[in-house]
């Protein structure tokens, strides 16, 4: 016997003076195999037209459709009603920019995490391209390859109280970024060239290791474990720099 | 051919104190809250030796003494619970702001880790409190024995402050040991299950002997 859900959906449009931050109440059939994002769609279609939500893929490939669900930050496509109370409450996810009701600019946010992280391999080799690509081991591979899985759906920064607290804070997707590069041999940067980007509160000495990352990543990323990887390394550069004269 | 990224060696990226500041203090938040959770843990066995009798205590206590172990908890402690609380007061919310995103973040999440860390926060300012008053009243009070242990607990309302204190010692130390394990990479994700099932082995055991202990002091 299928159920009757209600959706307790935030709805704000920041671009309308008149529209005041509410909650507002849908009810819906639920049907066999629903996920958020066919329930949202249907009250699209169906009850408001005008309701703001972000979707792409429908696959968690795409990451547009993170969304607070009953208080935890998830892809509404991953998320199946069947596994969720009958009474629903959808947010927006926090930190981001808000573009209206559910939608969000995570898209900013990366950049800027991009920028600061200087998210490219940094070489001084010059490029030839009649070279064949330089061998990597296949190990190495995997691993920056695991890293590179970030699906840049916003989850792991929304769930993390550091980052409610204060905006500066790089997070789990800058941080594992920052892994990313540190595990690249084609990268020439150094663990003091590291240490200048997230040596301080605002990169990896600001993570408090509440976990709310690795726990709502919807790719099950090894959050913890690189967080904790460029903690041993940022300290230990710290340490070696103390007694360096330069 | 020009490079795309920034060298060390350039000068003006060489002012790394703010920087190295930060790391430092976080190294020493870890090193002193491990310092501090090692010396709880001798702590309450010391003081669980009771439930053994009181002679096991004072023979104990005396053995401790007679290698000057108590005049080196007696400085080290109270600097180290110092340099930890301005250590770890670096991450406290203290601003109103924060404090606002904090409960709500940790009320809609419902996140175990999460809670973990306003409990830290929380015990944190209250073993502060209660720690301060115990380390008053005990360091200089002469030599460590059963009666005179009993005798404190006994008096007007001082179990009150060691039936908070030792819990929330306790636990503060047992959650500060977890969060230091996982943010160092000690833990890694694949044992975190069961680190966590140690710990709250580890800290119901501890609080049962503290207060058994207790119960003993009271009624010695």
């Amino acid at each position: 016997m299928s159920r009757t859900l209600t959706f307790h959906i935030f709805r704000y449009n920041p671009q309308d003076p008149a529209s005041q931050p509410h909650l507002q109440d849908f009810s819906l059939e639920e049907t066999a195999n629903m996920t958020l994002f066919i329930a949202l769609n249907r009250l699209r279609e169906e009850q408001d037209p005008g309701l703001m939500f972000d979707f792409c893929c429908r696959a968690g490939i795409c990451g547009s459709c993170g969304m607070v669900v009953n208080g935890r930050p998830r892809l509404a496509c991953q998320t199946k009603t069947k596994d969720l109370p009958h009474e629903i409450t959808l947010l927006p996810l926090p930190v981001f920019k808000l573009i209206g009701d559910l939608c969000v600019d995570t898209g900013s946010w990366f950049r800027e995490m991009y920028t600061r992280t200087e998210s490219w391999i940094h070489t001084n080799t010059p490029f030839d391209p009649t070279k064949e690509e330089a061998r990597m081991d296949n190990a190495v591979a995997e691993a920056i390859y695991e890293m590179e899985r970030c699906i840049e759906c916003g989850c792991c920064i929304a769930a993390c109280s550091t980052a409610r607290m204060r905006p500066d804070f790089l997070g789990a997707a800058g941080l594992a970024r920052i892994a990313r590069f540190a595990l690249d041999p084609r990268d020439e940067r150094t663990d003091r060239d590291y240490f200048e980007l997230i040596g301080n509160d605002f990169g990896v000495f600001g993570c408090m290791g509440l976990l709310a990352c690795e726990d709502v990543c919807p790719k099950n990323l090894p959050l913890q474990n690189q967080l904790g990887f460029l903690r041993r390394k940022m300290g230990i550069t710290a340490i070696k720099q103390l007694f360096r004269k330069d | 051919m020009s490079t795309s990224f920034v060298l060390v060696d350039r000068p003006e990226v060489r002012r790394l104190s703010r920087s190295r500041a930060d790391a430092l203090w976080d190294l020493i938040q870890v090193l002193s809250g491990l310092g501090l959770a090692l010396f709880l843990a001798f702590h309450t066995l010391l003081t669980a030796s009771v439930l053994l009798g009181a002679r096991v205590l004072d023979a104990v206590a005396g053995g401790l003494e007679a290698i000057h172990l108590d005049t080196l908890a007696h400085w080290s402690v109270p600097v180290l619970f110092l340099v930890h609380f301005v250590a770890a007061a670096r991450k406290v919310p203290f601003r109103w702001r924060e404090q606002q995103a904090l409960w709500a973040q940790a009320r809609t999440l419902r996140h175990a880790d999460t809670w973990a860390w306003v409990f830290q926060a929380v015990s944190g300012m209250a073993v502060l409190l209660l720690g301060v008053i115990h380390m008053w009243t005990t360091i200089g009070a002469g030599a460590i024995q059963a009666a005179s242990s009993a005798a404190r607990v006994q008096s007007d309302g001082w179990v009150i402050l060691y039936l908070l204190l030792a819990p929330l010692g306790q636990g503060h130390a047992v959650v500060g040991v977890y969060r230091a394990g996982v943010k160092w990479g000690v833990f890694q994700d694949v044992h975190r299950a069961q680190v966590v099932r140690v710990g709250l082995f580890v800290l119901g055991g501890g609080v049962l002997l503290s207060l058994a202990a207790l119960v003993r002091y009271a009624t010695l």
